[in-house]
């Protein structure tokens, strides 16, 4: 179907003609290999086309991206052991080649190439290319500007007790993050590319022998396979390789902590890491992984525990509440006791607005001030709260368009869908909603219950790389419960690597 | 799940929802569309035509803390006449702006003049009633119609009918629910019975409402109601015996000493033995209780094991016939087999009752009943003694 679409994508020619592949072996000529360079980069305004004489007389050419490279490190590593004479002087081209291969640095590791497409492609992933007059051979230099910011703790993952700080933008360090964690030879890295313009690098990280190597290949053949432009950042790949692109429900955690990865890498899940975006991909993933944090095992457990009931407590009110609401005031009336009854009478008395067209509109209200929480600059910030809980909650009931236990209920709502520690399972509960509290509003409890069992059949039907997405409860494993429904204490769950080995 | 699947399913579920939505049985009320009844009562007028009436709660009257709790009304009585009870439902109607919801009413009343009658009709409509909360109570107004109970305003509670519930509910009260007194009727073995309420303080300001006593009946027709000091027994022997209290006179009064004790009971029991004697059924029946004492108000020690026994006998013997008192007044007087005395032969003599079942109603006032109380007193309260008692 993929391969299907990719033909009549009309950006497809385009994409493929921004590219053109450069079949040219590299010429003896430094003129040549440089009227090619100039073809290729045309109207690249930063690109440094250098003549220099190197060794104190050889005539060379180095070509890079100014802004890709590191000044420092070109002078001091690169330039500096270039322009000193050489003793013995060069005379051939082999001693050439040994005396750029051994005397550098190793920080600017030196290699070899030998055709014009991986020139070009070295040189835009930030590399320096150096010709020298007579040879057919060209050396690259790495010479990357070390563009990262500082480590600092993910303001959504936010803990009271763990580690600080999290994932950044550049790969490397997200990699030796992980390392220092976990040092051992058996922690594999793998490096993928993908994106046909971005090049992204992907790097498939798993511990060999706790993660399934089956597993690990269909990773791979996953990434291998995507056929996209670019990737810009994880969520790409989330979608592009899930098993479920179409179900609400996340197969896998975005996490942008070094310690949740590392404690799911020691579980036999495989981390994701993409080059450029601070979030890894923690795959595979079960349903109740969305419901815990990497502070659950650094806390006692039974607060642990508890916390966890909390959040699958209200999870379920963040996705049911106002559906059990309109179902039971507009259809089970009976089922209120008679006190409730008058005081939730009482409240509707003088509102215009049947129960579910209330509730939609607050939840509505309530997710637009969330993501409008989430645009506006850090100062206004602050206002929207106070609009929003002042002006649509208060007014609203004040002026009798709204009741006030409508606001009460979404009030409730809203602050269930913040308990779940993943953003993706929280975003799926929110969306769920919706369609339950229509359900609930045609069809009373009895919709509901149907709702619910649909969710339900969808959830044991999903799979995330193989493993059934509710399980260790749906197939039931009655040890692996014991980091599902509660947190046991470590001493019981240092076992547990055996259960989760799929 | 691939794209034309999810179509599909989309596409069934349409045609199920289509299904269910032209099958027009939708019943979404809203909450302000109701009216919440909370006790209805039927009386039957002196013309001879039934009267129903609801007590509605008006929900705008419940004060809240955002509104300032005005003197608006909590509640309202309605009621309409018609010659048969379809009638008369049938014009309440007319004259409601909103549907009448019996989900919540937890009373049902029923006037002296309509229970003398008979209920057949009440006993129809409302077992074919799907609303019906079987766990309502079902309470009969002595000396009272329906309507007058319903209309009595009761000053601690904001609405009227939460108060007979709640004094119902309250373990310490005879009540009868709904399924209860329906399943009397269903039985050839028992009579039914209803608590009976009345109105107190009648034409003063201070009007309230008592539950005293206890409206017996004869097949569907009310056939009398027990006196109020009848009502602990009863309580007893088919109600919740939870902390039944007794009061004897131990000793003649004097200047000091008024001479009375008082028990709360613990734990009670009651046993039903049935028999069957040349073909005419027998029963004794056995009341266990055991007691702790609440006051003392005589010279008399309870510690001292002589006089508890004295008192234990005096009890047994008061109560015993305080009991056969009761079953003189119900058995021979009302004819009205309100103790299950049927059903009890039922079980323990299933073939007998095959041949009795049909004259039972003949055979109930002559059957022999004896009566045996077994009293016990366990605790004598926190000061064994009175702490002021002489040394």
């Amino acid at each position: 179907m993929r391969a299907n679409k990719r033909a009549t994508d009309p950006f497809a020619k385009k994409a493929s003609a921004l590219e053109p592949e450069i079949d040219i072996e590299i010429s003896e000529r430094m003129k040549d290999n440089k009227k090619c360079i100039a073809q290729v980069f045309a109207n690249c305004c930063d690109l440094v086309v250098r003549e220099l004489l190197i060794f104190g007389s050889m005539p060379a050419v180095v070509v890079y991206f100014d802004v890709l490279i590191d000044k420092q490190l070109w002078d001091d590593g690169f330039l500096e052991p270039l322009m000193q004479e050489a003793t013995p002087p060069i005379r051939s081209l082999s001693q050439l080649q040994e005396q750029l291969k051994y005397g550098f640095s190793s920080i600017v590791q030196p290699s070899v190439v030998m055709n014009m497409t991986e020139i070009a492609r070295r040189i835009v992933s930030g590399e320096t290319i150096l010709f020298v007059e007579g040879s057919a051979q060209a050396f690259a230099f790495s010479l990357k500007d070390k563009l990262n910011r500082a480590l600092d703790e993910p303001s959504t993952e936010a803990v009271i007790r763990g580690p600080r700080y999290g994932f950044i933008e550049k790969m490397s360090i997200n990699l030796a993050l992980i390392r220092h964690r976990l040092r051992t030879p058996r922690l594999k890295t793998e490096k993928l590319t993908a994106g046909s313009l971005s090049r992204t690098d992907i790097t498939i990280v798993y511990i060999e022998g706790i993660a399934d190597q089956s597993v690990v290949e269909e990773v791979k053949r996953r990434i291998t396979g995507i056929d996209m432009d670019s990737i810009l950042e994880s969520g790409y790949i989330e979608e592009l390789i899930s098993d479920h692109p179409y179900s609400p429900f996340p197969v896998m955690q975005a996490t942008q902590r070094p310690d949740m990865t590392t404690g799911s890498l020691i579980e036999g899940k495989i981390a994701v890491i993409t080059d450029g975006s601070p979030m890894v991909l923690i795959l595979p993933v079960t349903f109740w992984f969305g419901f815990q944090s990497a502070e659950d095992y650094y806390m006692k457990f039974m607060f642990a525990t508890m916390l966890r009931w909390l959040r699958y407590l209200f999870a379920f009110f963040a996705m049911a509440l106002p559906s059990i609401f309109i179902a039971v005031t507009t259809f089970h009336q009976e089922m209120i006791p008679t006190s409730l009854t008058l005081s939730l009478a009482a409240a509707r008395e003088v509102v215009p607005f049947p129960a579910i067209v209330e509730a939609l509109i607050m939840e509505t209200t309530f997710e637009a001030l969330r993501e409008a929480g989430i645009r506006l600059p850090r100062p206004v910030g602050q206002t929207i709260s106070i609009v929003g809980a002042l002006v649509i909650g208060q007014a609203a009931v004040q002026a009798g368009i709204i009741s006030a236990t409508i606001i009460i209920v979404v009030s409730i709502t809203g602050i269930s869908s913040f308990l779940i520690p993943n953003p993706g399972m929280s975003q799926a509960i929110s969306i769920i909603r919706f369609p339950l509290m229509l359900l609930a509003a045609t069809f009373g409890l009895y919709g509901l219950g149907i709702g619910l069992l649909v969710i339900l059949v969808h959830l044991v039907n999903l799979r995330s790389f193989g493993v059934p997405y509710m399980s260790p409860v749906a197939p039931i494993t009655v040890n692996g419960l014991a980091d599902t429904l509660w947190r046991a204490p470590w001493q019981a769950l240092k076992k547990r690597h055996k259960h989760t080995r799929h | 799940m691939n794209m034309s699947r999810f179509v599909k399913t989309c596409r069934c579920m349409l045609l199920l929802i289509i299904l269910c939505m032209t099958t027009g049985c939708w019943d979404r009320r809203e909450m302000d569309d109701l009216a919440l009844i909370m006790g209805s009562g039927i009386d039957l007028t002196d013309s001879g035509l039934i009267e129903v009436s609801y007590q509605i709660a008006l929900p705008t009257g419940i004060p809240s803390a955002v509104k300032s709790g005005g003197s608006q009304k909590q509640v309202v009585v309605i009621s309409a006449k018609g010659n048969d009870l379809q009638e008369a439902l049938g014009r309440i109607q007319q004259q409601m702006s909103r549907y009448v919801y019996f989900g919540h009413r937890e009373v049902f009343l029923i006037g002296e003049n309509y229970a003398r009658q008979g209920l057949n009709q009440v006993q129809d409509l409302f077992t074919r009633f799907p609303e019906t909360r079987y766990n309502s109570y079902v309470l009969t107004a002595y000396g009272a119609t329906a309507k007058e109970i319903l209309s009595t305003p009761y000053p601690m509670e904001l609405i009227p009918a939460l108060a007979i519930s709640k004094i119902q509910s309250s373990r310490q009260s005879f009540s009868v629910k709904f399924d209860e007194f329906l399943e009397a009727f269903a039985s050839p073995g028992t009579s039914p019975v209803t608590a009976a309420i009345r109105i107190i303080h009648k034409g003063t300001d201070k009007e309230s409402v008592a539950i005293d006593r206890a409206a017996v009946y004869l097949g569907n027709k009310l056939s009398g109601f027990t006196q109020p000091a009848e009502l602990e027994l009863l309580r007893w022997w088919i109600g919740d015996p939870y902390r039944l209290s007794f009061t004897i006179q131990a000793e003649p009064e004097d200047k000091d000493y008024k001479g009375t004790i008082s028990v709360k009971s613990s734990e009670s029991s009651v046993h039903v033995h049935t028999r069957i004697v040349d073909d005419h059924p027998e029963a004794k029946v056995i009341f266990h209780t055991v007691v702790k004492v609440v006051s003392n108000n005589t010279r008399l020690n309870l510690d001292n094991e002589k006089n508890r026994k004295n008192i234990e006998q005096q009890f047994s013997r008061q109560l015993q016939g305080r009991f056969e008192e009761l079953l003189t007044h119900v058995q021979k007087g009302m004819k009205s087999d309100i103790f299950g005395m049927g059903e009890e032969i039922h079980i323990e003599h299933p073939y007998s009752w095959k041949k009795i079942r049909g004259s039972w109603a003949e055979i109930f006032p002559a059957m022999p009943v004896q009566v045996e109380v077994e009293f016990q007193i366990e605790q004598l309260g926190k000061t064994h003694g009175r702490a002021y008692l002489e040394k």
